[in-house]
């Protein structure tokens, strides 16, 4: 009896806690979400890639995408320049991160830089985010990367 | 297929893991075995590659497979040896042997049970335990920290073959993290060749031991139902949790930090001087996942010198016993930063201008100690990162000194150790200014957890509460053993002998505690004249 009663004391201390203030919202939002998320991913057929585009979101699927365009057009060296990512946050009002290069290169494998990097002037593509859409656009010539330097030096690279 | 890689290598880590205990004669309960080798056996794995990088061997899976299935053999070398000096009666002391290895395994098999009051918390750390392996295995790596360094160098170490790899051909300004310990690199690499393409499940197996670990250390002390509460506060401290399954260095290095501290604070009272190498050694573990741990080891050594100060040890073997605690830590350190760092790495880390060039300036110190206490400890940020569990441990601090007016000598350890993270933690932001308050300070502060959960282990009112829980039920499971030793008396064991259950030990499925380690006297017998 003693027993069944410290049994049902154990229960309502769970049910206590679980619904305690800031431990229910934290409940339900994660523990509970993650349970709800597992449900649906335990059957899904998406691949790693799937998986990642879903984890990565927007900044991820233009990655992949600068690579399958790359690889089609059988670009070799490519190195990618992003625009900052205050320009996006300071001028376009997107919420958009692009990754900084250690993370594009770890998605894609292959080299990317920021306007400040060191690295900038080898530089031959661009990567453009606009609110019609992403394009990747060359740079022919080292006149056009410092004018493109230029228009974002205003803008500082964030993470 | 990849199912059957993990059996192998929790298989091998536990190998490596009960080698080591074996090696420094820790015998604990069943569960405490199992879930220490198991964390321990996962360092030894996060050495491998290391290893084989530093020797510039190239990091294939049959090296690194084979070296893991060496590291396992090469720990248990002790135990062959014992089978292979009885080799005139080989197959018959071999069969003995296995014979009541088995019958012992069947016995504590059979000891460990459930009491139903425990159900509820079982049910629930597990559904939690559940959800965060399920998020370890599915998803990637999603830190900004492991991505731009560690998770991103084991990619490409498992398709190239080393460390050193065309990843630091990439511009890296943005980042530092390619100079944080090969810990996580080593892991994931193995991992990887195991075929998870995330890798990460090794971190659910340290979230899982380490769980198992505290509720048997916590049921230790206090009723079982008190037990799991505390365990569930502490599993649902929400930024906790949500590192049960983001890979990082800071839960890890907190489990071993923690684990060392235990050790060293049983050394205290054991005095079983490979309780104290242990102890060390796990201190040196701690060190090699996060380098800037040697500076909080220094915090600990006036706990070693007092505790034999105490009992007269000369000053000779107190020396002595500070540097053999400190070894593995140095050591660490040396392997990590100066060695690979500075020797391997093809970019070059100067960490002299990480230092804080203005130290005569106090200020920012006692601004970082303010901004832990208000934004980190406390208020609506510490809520959301800790949930309730500091203002729980809070109270039961306060409670304790002013109802029983006194902290018994456990409580005060883990109060100290408590302490000594706190102010390091806030001097290391000092020194380094890249240690800032929101990222580092707060996963940094990891560190105080589990030490608080001991703290609430040792609080005499929740000692009271559950010697007053234990005699009204009058069937105690639990007695306090000491990790190592002779069993140690707390409130609740006291009392729950004075109940008159004779079974206690074997409900537990308890080691009978060893006979003394003749051969190898703590350091300081010799006292001091």
């Amino acid at each position: 009896m003693k027993i069944f009663l410290l049994t049902v004391v154990s229960f309502l201390a769970v049910i206590l806690v679980l619904n305690a203030g800031y431990y229910k919202t934290w409940f339900v939002d994660k523990p509970m979400q993650y349970w709800a998320d597992f449900q649906k991913q335990k059957d899904d057929t998406v691949g790693i890639q799937g998986i990642m585009t879903g984890r990565f979101g927007l900044p991820y699927t233009i990655c992949v995408k600068v690579k399958e365009v790359l690889t089609k057009k059988k670009v070799k060296d490519a190195v990618i320049l992003f625009e900052p990512n205050s320009y996006y946050r300071d001028s376009l009002h997107m919420p958009l991160r692009v990754p900084e290069p250690a993370v594009f290169y770890y998605y894609t494998g292959l080299k990317g830089v920021w306007t400040t990097s060191a690295e900038v002037n080898k530089a031959n593509y661009l990567v453009r985010v606009s609110s019609k859409g992403v394009s990747l656009d060359e740079i022919k010539s080292p006149a056009q990367l410092q004018q493109l330097l230029a228009n974002y030096r205003k803008f500082t690279p964030i993470l | 297929m990849a199912f059957i890689a993990l059996i192998l290598l929790v298989l091998c880590h536990l190998l490596s893991g009960y080698g080591l205990l074996t090696l420094f004669t820790i015998r604990q309960k069943t569960a405490i075995t199992l879930a220490l080798a198991l964390i321990l056996g996962v360092a030894v794995a996060s050495l491998v590659p290391f290893v084989l990088q530093l020797c510039f061997i190239p990091l294939t899976p049959a090296t690194v497979f084979g070296s893991l299935v060496l590291a396992g053999l090469l720990l248990n070398i002790r135990t062959l040896l014992r089978i292979g000096k009885t080799a005139g009666s080989f197959d018959r002391s071999f069969r003995e042997r296995w014979g009541r290895f088995v019958r012992e395994c069947g016995r504590r098999v059979r000891a460990f049970h459930l009491l139903p009051y425990e159900i509820p918390f079982v049910l629930i750390l597990g559904f939690l335990l559940f959800v965060s392996v399920w998020r370890c295995y599915y998803l990637p790596p999603t830190s900004r920290d492991a991505l731009s360094g560690p998770e991103a160098i084991a990619e490409y170490a498992v398709r190239e073959h080393t460390m050193i790899n065309s990843f630091f051909n990439v511009d890296l300004w943005t980042t530092n993290n390619q100079f944080k310990s090969p810990f996580l690199i080593s892991l994931q690499i193995i991992y990887k060749m195991a075929g998870f393409p995330f890798g990460q499940i090794w971190l659910s197996l340290i979230f899982i031991s380490f769980t198992v670990l505290l509720y048997q250390v916590l049921k230790e002390k206090l009723h079982p139902i008190i037990a799991g509460l505390l365990l569930l506060l502490f599993t649902m401290e929400p930024e906790l949790y949500a590192y049960s399954f983001m890979i990082l260095y800071d839960y890890s290095n907190m489990v071993f930090l923690f684990l060392s501290l235990y050790f060293l604070f049983d050394y205290c009272k054991s005095k079983t001087s490979a309780t104290l190498y242990f102890a060390g050694l796990l201190m040196g573990i701690a060190t090699y996942i996060r380098s800037e741990t040697l500076a909080l080891a220094l915090f600990f050594i006036p706990v070693l010198i007092l505790s034999q100060w105490r009992e007269k040890y000369s000053y000779r073997q107190m020396v002595l016993s500070v540097v053999l605690f400190l070894l593995p830590a140095v050591i660490a350190y040396y392997l990590t930063v100066s060695l690979y760092i500075g020797h391997y790495l093809p970019v070059h880390y100067a960490i002299g201008n990480l230092v804080n060039q203005h130290l005569s300036d106090l200020q920012p110190l006692f601004k970082r100690y303010g901004d832990i206490g208000t934004r980190l400890l406390t208020g609506e940020l510490a809520l959301h990162l800790w949930g309730y569990f500091m203002f729980i441990w809070a109270a039961l601090f306060l409670l304790e000194g002013v109802l029983l007016r006194r902290y018994n000598r456990d409580a005060r350890n883990w109060l100290y150790a408590i302490g000594a993270i706190f102010v390091g933690l806030g001097l290391l932001g000092y020194l380094l200014p890249l240690f800032d308050l929101t990222d580092t300070t707060k996963r940094g502060l990891f560190k105080v957890l589990p030490l608080m959960l001991l703290y609430m282990a040792n609080n005499g009112v929740l000692h009271r509460l559950s010697a007053w829980i234990g005699q009204w039920e009058n069937a105690v499971p639990v007695l306090q053993t000491s990790p190592g030793k002779a069993p140690l008396r707390s409130t609740y064991g006291k009392l729950s002998k004075t109940t008159g259950n004779k079974q206690p030990d074997k409900r537990a499925g308890k080691t009978p505690p060893p006979p003394p380690d003749k051969k190898s006297p703590a350091p300081g017998r010799k006292k001091r004249k």
